[in-house]
């Protein structure tokens, strides 16, 4: 197992641009068998990097997304009560009723462990949750087990899950969850990357419209006093609105002629803003 | 192995764990690490734990395994200002060397590292730019200005020599804009006041109650009877009074709209209303102060489990609050000095905060807010001093 997981190193995937900082991250963190945290701005490709992972190690992809009323225990299983007692009332279900573990279903953790196959659990956005679920889920995922207190059973991982745990929060997380993860940051991706990155999912594109479309996208980032600078994900969305215009002409960018800007800027404050920004660009 | 790198990295006030430090060694061990490229990344990912201390661990790095200079600590800051200096002389030496009123042919003799000398020194002279701090910006004679080859003189490019990648990255300082802190946004100010609720059961009953269906199902034998009850909503209910007259608050006004626009999107019942540096007879619903006023008084009729929020800089002459006519509006001058009111309200509302924009370093330089902090718990507005307020608010 251990030599396999060594031979078996994450370099990349098909829809995602990876850098050799956090491959070699990635690495590390997998063969120490840490979970790794990863923290950047909203569009930087948190999440992605678990489905990334997934898919070139094809492994199996197990999703938990983290809500502010989520409890840790809904997290591992959940004891069907009601299917239960229904069951007990009617008796047509082939479930054998005496028998509670019939009524255990596994949570997404449950479930990375129970798996047959090494899988990869992505804990997206832990930020919402409050300190003590995080805390107590790091210990879950320290030991690799938990209880069943119904029906007094201790479920112990058949193999030790990828554990990915991504956070959005400008704040810290407390020191004894910090303590157990390995952390990265990932900076938003500079130009270069950035055309990489369009690259992937535009094999098509045309290198002027490459080109104006990511020297705007870095100038309209820089207008000032913008709450939500416009990401990643944003800036692919309005590539694919750009495309799909007929009359849309590359040429028109680089004058401070910009169309759709409500792709780029989500928030109105933000928009009347860009929108009074190019028009200023426009006219010198 | 490493250990002068682990203790240096904790001088700097990075907090790096023995067990942290240990991961790193296992990793050396299992031969996961093979390359100078790889140390600098794994050995940050397992010690480093938040992108604010990034920059700092760049420049440790640095330090350690290319001997680049650590900056002095008091140095930071000139530095920057310096580099921008030497930035803008190399593009155009002579208005520059007007403007610091000095000889060009004078500067074109010395080195760049004698120039980032002279401009310091210049610098400070002038006491007027320097502020001050705890935190490290800035590296020495790190700089990549040299590169430029406007300059007679020879640069030393950041002590680089054997040239590794990591280095180089690490004298990139990328992380530079991590270290310094931020807005207050909206999301971050939700982020801390999450935790600010009251939960009640509200609205239609259409959630299972387990334990209530499973008591009645056998009351009746087991013939089956589910008992629905209703959700939690939140309904706490907030007073929040504003300081927004006087331009000693102006300073504020975004960081205090962004906790209003938050506060009025994510509290049911919320009353705001505002004052002018503490508060006398009235509070005012008007953000004008001039047409809706509420007698204080009057708020003794309010459910005192309402959360009392006060936002202000607390600072005025002291006579504004002690004496019986302290108010600046004559209109408002009843006889009750301020700080009774503000007695007045800590005692009608006991779960009641002082949010401060000012920063918690200066409070003590200012009387009044030393007496009103006798009133009110006082906390910083900024996301640390939220959560605690956050905290005291919700305490029994």
């Amino acid at each position: 197992m251990e030599g396999n997981i060594l031979n078996n190193k994450f370099s990349g995937a098909t829809r995602y641009i990876l850098d050799n900082e956090l491959a070699s991250i990635v690495n590390v963190t997998m063969a120490l068998e840490m979970p790794l945290l990863l923290k950047g701005e909203p569009g930087t490709g948190k999440t992605m990097l678990a489905h990334a992972i997934a898919e070139s190690l094809t492994m199996p992809l197990i999703v938990l997304n983290v809500k502010s009323s989520l409890k840790l225990v809904d997290a591992l299983y959940q004891y069907d009560t009601l299917t239960r007692l229904n069951d007990s009332r009617f008796g047509d279900s082939h479930r054998d009723v005496s028998n509670i573990e019939d009524y255990i279903k596994m949570g997404k953790i449950g479930q990375s462990f129970t798996s047959k196959q090494r899988t990869v659990l992505l804990i997206d956005e832990i930020d919402k949750a409050d300190t003590d679920f995080q805390d107590d889920m790091l210990d879950v995922l320290d030991q690799m087990e938990f209880d069943i207190i119904e029906v007094d059973k201790t479920m112990k991982a058949v193999h030790r899950p990828v554990i990915i745990i991504t956070s959005n929060a400008k704040k810290d997380l407390s020191d004894p969850f910090l303590g157990r993860c390995n952390f990265h940051h990932i900076a938003f991706p500079d130009p270069k990357m950035m055309r990489k990155i369009i690259g992937v999912h535009f094999p098509d594109i045309d290198s002027n419209l490459m080109e104006n479309v990511v020297t705007m996208f870095y100038r309209v980032r820089e207008i000032d006093g913008v709450e939500k600078k416009p990401a990643t994900r944003e800036l692919i969305n309005w590539i694919r609105a750009l495309k799909s215009d007929p009359d849309f002409n590359p040429k028109a960018l680089i004058k401070g002629d910009i169309p759709y800007l409500g792709v780029l800027f989500k928030k109105s404050p933000d928009y009347e803003r860009a929108v009074e920004a190019t028009r200023r660009s426009h006219v010198i | 192995m490493f250990i002068d790198f682990f203790y240096s990295l904790r001088n700097a006030g990075i907090q790096v764990s023995p067990t942290s430090f240990l991961t790193l060694q296992k990793a050396l061990n299992m031969g996961l690490i093979n390359s100078l490229d790889e140390f600098y990344t794994s050995a940050r990912a397992i010690l480093v734990k938040s992108e604010r201390y990034f920059d700092v661990y760049d420049q440790i790095f640095a330090h350690r395994f290319e001997g680049a200079e650590l900056p002095e600590y008091q140095g930071f800051e000139i530095d920057d200002i310096s580099r921008a200096i030497l930035d803008e002389w190399l593009k155009d030496p002579q208005t520059l060397a007007q403007a610091l009123d000095v000889d060009e042919a004078e500067l074109l003799q010395l080195t760049p590292d004698e120039l980032i000398q002279y401009f310091r020194e210049r610098l400070n002279d002038q006491k007027g730019r320097h502020h001050g701090g705890a935190t490290w910006i800035g590296t020495g004679g790190s700089s990549p200005v040299g590169h430029s080859g406007d300059h007679p003189g020879a640069m030393r490019v950041g002590g680089v020599s054997r040239n590794q990648s990591a280095v180089k990255l690490a004298l990139e300082r990328r992380y530079k804009d991590y270290t310094r802190r931020g807005l207050l946004t909206q999301d971050m100010v939700g982020e801390a006041l999450k935790r600010l609720r009251n939960m009640i059961p509200v609205g239609p009953e259409d959630k299972v109650d387990i334990d209530k269906t499973i008591y009645q199902t056998m009351k009746n034998c087991g013939e089956i009877e589910i008992v629905f009850s209703k959700s939690f909503k939140d309904r706490l209910k907030v007073i929040l009074a504003i300081d927004n007259g006087g331009w000693s608050m102006d300073p504020y006004i975004p960081v205090v709209q962004t906790l209003f626009d938050y506060a009025r999107d994510q509290f049911k019942d919320l009353k705001t209303c505002y004052f002018h540096n503490s508060v006398y007879d009235v509070l005012w619903e008007d953000p004008a102060r001039a047409n809706k006023p509420i007698p204080v008084e009057h708020l003794a009729a309010f459910d005192p489990q309402t959360r009392l929020i006060l936002v202000g800089d607390a600072s005025m002459a002291p006579y504004e609050l002690m004496a019986a006519d302290g108010s600046i509006h004559v209109e408002e001058r009843s006889g009750k000095p301020s700080i009774e009111q503000l007695k007045f309200l800590a005692q009608t509302f006991p779960h009641s905060v002082w949010m401060n924009p000012a920063s918690s370093q200066m409070w003590d330089y200012t009387p009044t807010i030393t007496t009103i902090r006798q009133i009110f718990p006082m906390f910083e507005l900024s996301l640390d001093g939220l959560e605690e307020a956050v905290r005291h608010l919700m305490a029994k």
